[in-house]
């Protein structure tokens, strides 16, 4: 029988940590040698003028707004897409000629670059909310595949046992469908969040609207600030993370 | 309320598993079907839960009838239980008209309270399909329908188990498939071939 003692825990903790920061610092070293080596502001901005440029953008209120507008659109975006999947996956389980009739749409949705949708977008809506729409159009097949996917796997003999005893439809919600999709649910959303602010981001450079992420990245290009464009690029990275967690923590706690 | 299951004929990839299979099922009697395994037993039970279709004949609720379909409490020859909900949870998750307090009562009845209160996946055979008989008699229903119900329970619980389901019974009707007719003589036993 052996015993983990408070020792060997915070050891076993620092072990965790250390085998996470080390390469990351091993990877900001070997960026910084590269910079250091190139010489080239311009070709390569090292870490420490990247943090540089980061300190004074978030020291502009330009910077903050841009975050929240840029995410707000992208995070709407993704919701958007995310009802629109899921309801779409439904009628699609429930009807089969609704599924036959979605998956010419699903399957262009999927398959046509994101660029050309931002410049036929751009045509007909302008660049205003561009970022909402291409994230509800990128969002919206990985929801609608991975729901379906989940519906389909759905076990029938529980359904038949909902059905003998005429289970309330939300509990049959509840208790059969719900537990099958999860793991459908959790990897579709982590996989559509990281989409949404790249697609995002991307439509943004393209179209340029005012006081966003996308257009920040886009003056840094124009003026040669590599340092900048790294800064946008950490900042981007960073939300995307953060809204990755939140949502995977959010439901792994749904029941 | 009379099932009347009349004429059927039922194969499955060209083997016939019923066969111009007539029966009536009325109220406050009990049928016991029994026979070899592959005999149909099964599928008539299928077949009167409106699940599949036959191929011939008919299965007709006579009489004037509350609901257009039969309304039954059923034990499924698998438990069919929400693997990660409690005993409580997963009886009263069928029905609005069962409650919380009464459940339990009922649960206790067949198994300890320390079994109630855990998630299904960590129950054994027996204990699971004691939940799935309770499940069954614990929604108000008009007839019970039972497959195979005492699989996996030893002599003791198996005949508790008849002694809850003859008194949840009450006036309705009991269909039940067995290879064991044992403490079932209540009933009137068809013997499927």
């Amino acid at each position: 029988m052996s015993f983990i003692t408070g020792y060997d825990w915070e050891k076993n903790l620092v072990k965790k940590v250390l085998r996470k920061v080390i390469p990351v610092i091993a990877w900001l070293l070997i960026w910084q040698l590269v910079a250091f080596m190139i010489h080239n502001k311009i070709l390569l901005a090292g870490p420490l003028e990247t943090l540089n440029a980061l300190i004074s953008l978030s020291q502009t209120s330009d910077f903050w707004e841009s975050i929240a507008v840029s995410s707000t659109r992208i995070l709407l975006g993704f919701f958007i897409g995310s009802v629109l999947g899921i309801a779409a996956a439904y009628l699609a389980y429930t009807n089969e000629v609704a599924r036959d009739f979605l998956k010419p749409f699903v399957v262009t949705l999927k398959s046509v670059p994101v660029a050309s949708f931002v410049i036929l977008l751009l045509i007909w809506f302008g660049n205003r909310n561009i970022s909402v729409i291409i994230c509800a159009m990128v969002v919206f097949p990985i929801l609608y595949l991975s729901t379906l996917e989940g519906f389909l796997c759905t076990d029938v003999k529980m359904l038949e046992m909902a059905q003998v005893f005429r289970m309330p439809r939300l509990r049959t919600v509840r208790y059969i469908f719900l537990p099958q999709l999860k793991p459908f649910f959790q990897s579709a959303f982590k996989l559509a969040i990281g989409m949404s602010f790249k697609s995002g981001i991307a439509a943004e450079v393209i179209g340029q609207p005012l006081h966003t992420m996308g257009n920040g990245l886009y003056l840094a290009k124009v003026y040669l600030e590599t340092g900048e464009l790294f800064a946008w690029t950490i900042v981007i990275v960073l939300i995307s993370f953060i809204c990755e967690k939140i949502l995977a923590l959010a439901i792994g706690r749904a029941k | 309320m009379t099932i009347e299951v009349k004429d059927i004929k039922k194969s499955y990839d060209g083997r016939t598993v019923l066969d111009n299979f007539n029966l009536n099922i009325e109220e406050e009697h009990s049928y016991i079907i029994t026979g070899p395994s592959g005999c149909g037993k099964t599928t008539l039970l299928r077949l009167i839960l409106g699940l599949e279709k036959p191929d011939e004949g008919t299965v007709k609720l006579l009489g004037d009838y509350k609901y257009p379909y039969i309304n039954s409490g059923t034990v499924f020859q698998e438990d069919r239980l929400c693997e990660d909900a409690d005993a409580v949870t997963n009886v009263t998750m069928v029905s609005r008209k069962v409650f919380k307090e009464t459940v339990t009562q009922e649960l206790l009845q067949l198994l300890s309270e320390d079994a109630i209160h855990k998630p299904v996946k960590e129950l054994s055979g027996g204990q699971r399909r004691r939940v799935a008989i309770v499940r069954a008699c614990a929604i108000p229903s008009d007839i019970l329908i039972m497959d195979e119900p005492f699989t996996g329970l030893d002599d003791e619980s198996r005949e508790k188990c008849i002694e809850y389901i003859r008194h949840k019974q009450g006036s309705g009707a009991l269909v039940l498939t067995t290879h064991d007719t044992r403490g079932l003589e209540f009933g009137r036993v068809i013997q499927m071939v």
